[in-house]
């Protein structure tokens, strides 16, 4: 029976790396802000005032929110093609989000 | 120019080769793999037919990318070697050349081919779908797959799940579940709502950036899990 040897893109290599789409990226951070976020409030429910803790669950909420909605307005339609635009938008979106709630001061 | 091409063989243990190659003005990736199984080694094998972007047949990885070898100019890639690679998630046959099997075999999981209404079965009966029809126009780009594999290539879904049938097959889906002269839209549309398929793509995109004939199998399957939403809900059949 003939070899079935089949390549897979494998992570480890810089090679596969080099050339990783905007839609990719988007996907993957999505998903390591949620570990994050995994990690962020199991400190911030050991201790609620930590002002690092609290910046960091407010980032990552964020980033995983914004991310989130990029890929529902795909789902409804947006073109794929504007995969670097969404990803960049999300990204400033967040930004602007979490410097205007971590300057309003509501305590 | 350097180029490092993947060699691998039955038996033989896989490598990067290294060749040097007189890189001339306008010259392509194909133009340099022709000059050295020319001049250096007539033992390097890959496939190409047409050399001028139609029949997708030299689809490769050059320099991490899935590209067309016969479209990429030398002088249009970074500085440096050019690394070639087979296509990923197709059996190797050699070198650079896959077994395009698991693209027909996928296909057909998902009955990705035209079932014709039983009126449109008699001989000398057709239905015409005319080119500026809505109907038509949906399915415009996505019409033009050549079949190339470059999608599958750049999918991690396909290289994680053997049982999801990829971009070019739920992208041809696409078509014949917008096609109103085909017949097996109920059949493919349960198939559609199952565990490895639709719901396996995460849009990652990664079809669409390499596709060579610009389609966007990542909008095909979207607009696919939209209409499957629609059906499970039983507002559309």
């Amino acid at each position: 029976m003939r070899d079935r040897k089949t390549l897979r893109r494998r992570g480890g290599s810089l090679e596969a790396w080099r050339d990783t789409k905007a839609g990719m990226w988007a996907w993957l951070l999505q998903r390591v802000a949620a570990l994050g976020l995994i990690a962020v409030i199991a400190l911030h429910l050991h201790n609620p005032f930590v002002r690092p803790v609290q910046a960091a669950l407010l980032g990552l909420v964020l980033f995983h929110g914004v991310l989130g909605l990029r890929s529902i307005v795909l789902d409804f339609g947006w073109p794929a093609r504007w995969h670097r635009l969404l990803l960049l938008l999300a990204v400033l979106a967040a930004a602007a989000a979490f410097v205007l709630v971590w300057k309003w001061r509501w305590y | 120019m350097v180029l490092k091409v993947f060699r691998w063989g039955p038996g033989t243990h896989e490598r990067l080769q290294k060749y040097w190659v007189r890189a001339r003005q306008g010259m392509t990736v194909l133009d340099a793999l022709v000059q050295v199984q020319r001049n250096s080694d007539p033992t390097l094998a890959f496939r190409y037919a047409c050399r001028v972007g139609m029949c997708g047949s030299c689809g490769m990885v050059i320099n991490g990318r899935e590209r067309w070898a016969c479209r990429t100019l030398l002088s249009e890639l970074p500085r440096g070697a050019v690394t070639l690679r087979p296509l990923y998630n197709f059996p190797l046959i050699r070198d650079l050349v896959v077994d395009m099997t698991p693209l027909r075999d996928k296909m057909l999981a998902v009955k990705a081919v035209f079932v014709p209404l039983r009126r449109y079965t008699d001989e000398g009966s057709f239905a015409q779908v005319g080119s500026g029809s809505r109907e038509r126009q949906t399915i415009d780009r996505a019409v033009e797959c050549i079949g190339c594999g470059m999608c599958m290539s750049a999918c991690t879904m396909v290289g994680h799940d053997a049982r999801f049938p990829g971009p070019a097959a739920l992208n041809r889906v696409f078509t014949l579940q917008r096609d109103s002269r085909d017949a097996a839209h109920t059949e493919r549309g349960g198939m559609l709502l199952g565990e490895d398929v639709l719901a396996r793509c995460h849009g990652q995109g990664n079809c669409t950036d390499v596709c060579p004939m610009e389609i966007s199998p990542t909008d095909s399957i979207l607009a696919l899990r939209r209409r499957a939403v629609l059906r499970l809900f039983g507002i559309t059949r």
